[in-house]
Parts: C-alpha cells; sequence; structure tokens
C-alpha cells in the first residue's frame, strides 16, 4: 500500500508545486495628466479664465435603464435609474474632464477643502470629478445599504473601502497624478465615477450645457477634453490675461465603442 | 492488497468523504461564481464581513456582489469544517498511517486555501494570488478525492488485478499523464481568467477569423494557450479513453471512470465556446470550471484507480523451438 501513499504525494505534490501563477505588472497609462508630485518654480497667478462649451453633434444614444434587483433598497429608492455614460443637455456633452495635458513647470499649494464623491440612492454623485494629487477626499455613504468604493486605479495604489453604515464617512487621497481614476462598487455593478488627480488646478468638469470653466495662469497650453465613452481631443491655445474661449465637439459617430 | 483488508470497514468514513468531495464542487462551482460575477472584492475586509463576524453577518445584508462573495465564504468555511472532521476522524478510526498523513496533507491544503483567499481580498485580487488560489484548490479537490477512494470498501477490499493488455505507453503513465496535461490547464484557465483575458480572443473556433491569431497582447496569448491546451488535453482524453475502451471495458474499475472523463470533457469543450458565444454570460463560465474541476477529478480518480490495479503483462511463455512439420 505505500505505493499508493507514493503515487498520491508524489501527485499532490506536483499539483502542489505547479499550482502557482505568475503574471506581468499592470501597465502605466499614459495619461496626461503628468505624474509624481508638483515641482518648479511657485505658480504664477491664475489671472486667466479658460472658459467654453463641449458641444455634441448627432443622437445621444438613450440612456439605458438600471436593473437594481439585486439590492431591494436600490431598487426602491432609486427613482428611474438610468445610465450617466451620455449626459447631454442644451446640445453640450456634460461630465467631460477638461484639462491642461502640457507640462506645467511650477509648484501648486495643495488644497486642503476635500473633494466629496456620496453614494445616493445607490448612485455616486458627482459622476465624474477632478481633483489634485494629495488633496482629500471624502467619500459618504447616504444610503441605508452597503457599499464598497474601489478604485481601479494604475499608478496609484488601489483604494477599496467597505461602507456599512448610512452617514459613514471615509477620507483618502491620492499621490501621484492619473488620469482617469475609475471608481467601481463592486456590490452594485451599474455604480461607477471617474476621477482625475492632477499635480496642477487647471482642470474642470462640463456641467449643463457642456460648459466649463477654470482659472490659470497666461501661457501657452495643451488642453486635453476626455469622455469616459467618446475618448480625448486634444487643443493647443495661448491663454491671455482675462477671459478665453475653446470649445471641443464630440460627435456620436466618434463613439469609441 | 493484502493489507488492505486489515484496515477494516468504515463505511461512515467513506461516506463522509465521499460528502466532503461533492461539497467541495459545489464550492468550486461558487468560487466560480464570484469570479464570474466580479464579485471578489464587494467584501472589502478579511475575515470579517464589512465589520461583522462572517458567521452573524444579517443575511438582509447580503445584497449584489456580497451574496456571491459571502455565500462562497460561508461554504468555504464549512468545507474547512468537514475537513476538519473528516482529518480528526480518519486519525482517530483509520488503522493505516499513509492515509491519516493524505488527511492531514488536505487539512494543511485547505488551510493554505483559506489563507490565500484572504490574501486575494487583501492585495485587491492580484493575479499571482488569486490564480493560485484557483489552482491550489483544484490541488485540495483530488487530495479529498483520493481520500474518498482510499476509504471506500471496493480499495480496502483490494481492486481486481488488470493485467496491462497492450503495448507501448504503459496504461499507469498515459492516465497520469492526462491527468497532468488536465490540470496544467486549469492553471492557463484561471491565469486566463484572472487576468480577465476570456474575450480576448472574441471569435470562436476562429481567432480573430483567423487560424492563428496575432499575438499583439499578454492576454491573447495566454487565451490562445488555454485554446490550445483544450485540444491537447481532448487529444490525451480521447487516447486515455479509448485506450480503455479497446482493452479493458470489461474491467469496470477503469473503464467507468474513463467514460465519465470523456463525456465531461465533451461538456466542457461545449461550454467553453459558450463562454465565448455568450460574452462570459455568467452560467456557462461559471460551469465551464467546475466542469473543467470535474474533468481534472475523473482523470485523477481514473489514475490512481489505475495504479491501484493493473500490472504489467506477464512474460509470454516460451516454447522450445521446433521445426515446422512440413520440413
Amino acid at each position: 500500500m505505500r505505493k499508493q501513499l507514493v503515487l498520491v504525494c508524489a501527485l499532490s505534490l506536483v499539483l502542489l508545486l505547479t499550482a502557482c501563477g505568475g503574471s506581468n505588472e499592470p501597465a502605466i497609462p499614459t495619461g496626461g495628466g503628468g505624474a509624481g508630485q508638483p515641482s518648479g518654480p511657485a505658480a504664477p497667478p491664475p489671472t486667466a479664465t479658460l472658459a467654453g462649451k463641449i458641444a455634441f453633434e448627432g443622437t445621444a444614444p438613450p440612456p439605458a435603464k438600471i436593473q437594481m434587483s439585486a439590492d431591494p433598497y436600490c431598487a426602491s429608492h432609486a427613482q428611474n435609474p438610468v445610465t450617466e455614460d451620455v449626459k447631454v443637455s442644451d446640445g453640450g456633452l456634460e461630465n467631460v474632464i477638461i484639462y491642461v495635458s502640457s507640462k506645467v513647470d511650477a509648484s501648486f499649494p495643495t488644497p486642503t477643502e476635500p473633494v466629496e464623491i456620496d453614494q445616493q440612492n445607490c448612485h455616486y454623485i458627482p459622476h465624474v470629478f477632478t481633483m489634485m494629487v494629495n488633496q482629500p477626499l471624502k467619500v459618504k455613504n447616504s444610503d441605508d445599504t452597503l457599499h464598497n468604493i474601489h478604485s481601479y486605479s494604475e499608478v496609484n495604489t488601489q483604494y477599496n473601502a467597505g461602507q456599512a453604515v448610512k452617514g459613514m464617512v471615509n477620507d483618502t487621497k491620492f499621490d501621484k497624478a492619473e488620469m482617469p481614476v475609475p471608481f467601481k462598487c463592486d456590490v452594485h455593478k451599474w455604480m461607477g465615477a471617474y476621477a482625475g488627480v492632477f499635480t496642477h488646478p487647471y482642470h474642470s468638469v462640463s456641467k449643463a450645457g457642456g460648459a466649463y470653466e477654470f482659472k490659470l495662469a497666461p501661457g501657452k497650453y495643451e488642453i486635453t477634453a476626455w469622455h469616459e465613452k467618446y475618448g480625448t481631443q486634444k487643443q493647443e491655445i495661448e491663454v491671455k490675461d482675462g477671459q478665453n474661449q475653446l470649445n471641443f465637439t464630440f460627435k456620436a459617430a466618434t463613439s469609441a465603442d | 492488497m493484502s493489507q488492505s483488508n486489515s484496515a477494516g470497514a468504515n463505511i461512515g468514513l467513506h461516506r463522509f468523504a465521499v460528502f466532503t468531495t461533492i461539497t467541495t464542487v459545489v464550492l468550486i462551482f461558487v468560487g466560480g461564481l464570484v469570479t464570474s460575477t466580479e464579485s471578489g472584492l464587494s467584501v472589502p475586509d478579511w475575515p470579517t464581513t464589512y465589520g461583522w463576524n462572517m458567521f452573524t453577518f444579517p443575511y438582509s445584508k447580503w445584497v449584489g456582489g456580497i451574496f456571491y462573495e459571502h455565500s462562497h465564504r460561508l461554504l468555504a468555511s464549512f468545507v474547512g469544517f468537514l475537513t476538519i472532521v473528516l482529518t480528526v476522524w480518519t486519525w482517530m478510526k483509520e488503522s493505516r498511517k499513509w492515509v491519516r498523513w493524505l488527511a492531514a496533507a488536505a487539512l494543511a491544503t485547505v488551510i493554505m486555501q483559506g489563507i490565500l483567499g484572504g490574501l486575494t481580498v487583501k492585495f485587491l485580487l492580484p493575479t499571482p494570488i488569486s490564480t493560485a488560489h484557483a489552482c491550489l484548490a483544484q490541488t485540495f479537490f483530488c487530495l479529498i478525492i483520493s481520500i474518498a477512494l482510499f476509504t471506500s470498501e471496493d480499495w480496502k477490499a483490494g481492486l481486481p488485478t488488470v493485467e496491462e493488455q497492450t503495448g507501448g505507453v504503459r496504461l499507469t503513465t498515459l492516465c497520469a499523464m492526462t491527468t497532468g496535461a488536465i490540470y496544467l490547464q486549469l492553471i492557463v484557465g484561471a491565469l486566463m481568467r484572472h487576468m480577465s483575458a476570456g474575450l480576448a480572443i472574441p471569435d470562436f473556433p476562429l481567432a480573430f477569423g483567423r487560424i492563428i491569431p496575432p499575438f499583439t497582447s499578454d492576454k491573447i496569448v495566454v487565451h490562445f494557450a488555454h485554446r490550445m491546451g483544450a485540444v491537447i488535453v481532448t487529444a490525451m482524453i480521447v487516447w486515455t479513453f479509448s485506450r480503455i475502451r479497446r482493452a479493458y471495458s470489461e474491467h469496470p474499475t477503469l473503464y467507468r471512470p474513463a467514460v465519465v472523463m470523456f463525456v465531461l470533457v465533451i461538456a466542457q469543450l461545449t461550454l467553453g465556446a459558450f463562454t465565448v458565444w455568450t460574452a462570459k454570460s455568467v452560467i456557462p463560465t461559471t460551469a465551464h470550471v467546475a466542469t473543467g474541476a470535474m474533468t481534472l477529478g475523473a482523470s485523477f480518480f481514473l489514475t490512481v484507480r489505475a495504479f491501484g490495479s493493473v500490472v504489467k503483462r506477464r512474460p509470454a511463455l516460451i516454447y522450445p523451438f521446433r521445426e515446422p512439420a512440413w520440413k
């Protein structure tokens, strides 16, 4: 019977020894936000304003209804839940991140005012936001159900926190620039959000009508507009003191899908 | 086989081992569901569940992805408990020392598996740990199968001796090679799954409309390796099954598990195709994982039985040379 013991042990040993996988490190994205801590001389005063509209041409896909039966709380509290990936109002595309993607050779103080993301009726509010490196991010759960907020960051360390109680608040931050940082709730698959993390404050998110605006110092810049479904567009501009206008147009036909 | 007879009958222990084996199959299926539904991180803490003790987490809070992840944790705990009982029972009642140590090895494996499960949550599903977790599950499954087999009445009474019927590769070697090939294929499958490469090649049976796809990413390489592995494993199983059907069909000890293994691999190929065609729909994808484990189990079972029953052919009797009569 020793023969059988030797056989089983040998087979098990082989299986155990081979029970290991391997893979490459995750790829570092080539997002235009730059990486690392801010460096360079003190930032010049932001005496210019860059504003514009993110126009949308074509027929926007109708928002899809979200099936929330996986969680009775969500199903009963969310009123007519629909997807937010393409939100068009007054011919403008909302939730587009507009930011300076060329190198900004200046150092900016880290804001102490936190950016907040809330979980309300099983949705992230806001759906898209921007922040600076090391700026506090407040994660709030306003729902009487469990959420986990999970950043699928590739440059920064991933963040995954469970929030079991209504009103619970967690604080975190990202110490490297990364664009974009997707967020997901692994409990509720439909919940998704995006953040842009930058070493400078020259960024904004388009609101109603596709309007955006942010202040910056005069100079020559490359400006990037990013949308979760329609990808990125870039433009060069020389920003002067006072008001500056820069518009982008996304077309329904240019969908990356 | 006379030594086995001294082991004595313990039908209860054998049945308990069989029950643990079946529960392990269910656990592998539920574990597959966790990955298929992408729920692995829906409970971000471990061993607690959102701060609760795992066993007191309220059922009303098993919502969304938590349902799958928490069910997997509880079922895994149950299998761990069964393994503890099995080990203690074996050490108390089993007279064969090597069977006792086999049970201890199963217990050590299930503990290691639990730790890997925790680590994969703590480190946010790193591919090496998640893949190792998936592969160790198969190892544990094989260990439990072997305990169920060695505690069976058939085994203890001594399997009927089967004389090697054919030349070439020995049947025991062929069975072991098939089991090894299936296990390697499961490793590649687990790697593919945890790299999210299940749809890296979106068409089937072709690959990007070609026989050989363009290898433009690691995911495509791993996915294609899994498809090639399927071809090799199927060939090995067909070879093994054909050999047994041709030469050992009157020996149910070998023929029955060979039939089961053959049927399972056909089902497995079908499920693999549906996994791609349905864009990784949850049920076919998860069934593909569980059927893969069962195919390994059937092959492992067959292999152990072959080692326990097949003996080398006796040398032919040599008669004195005689001149033919017509000379």
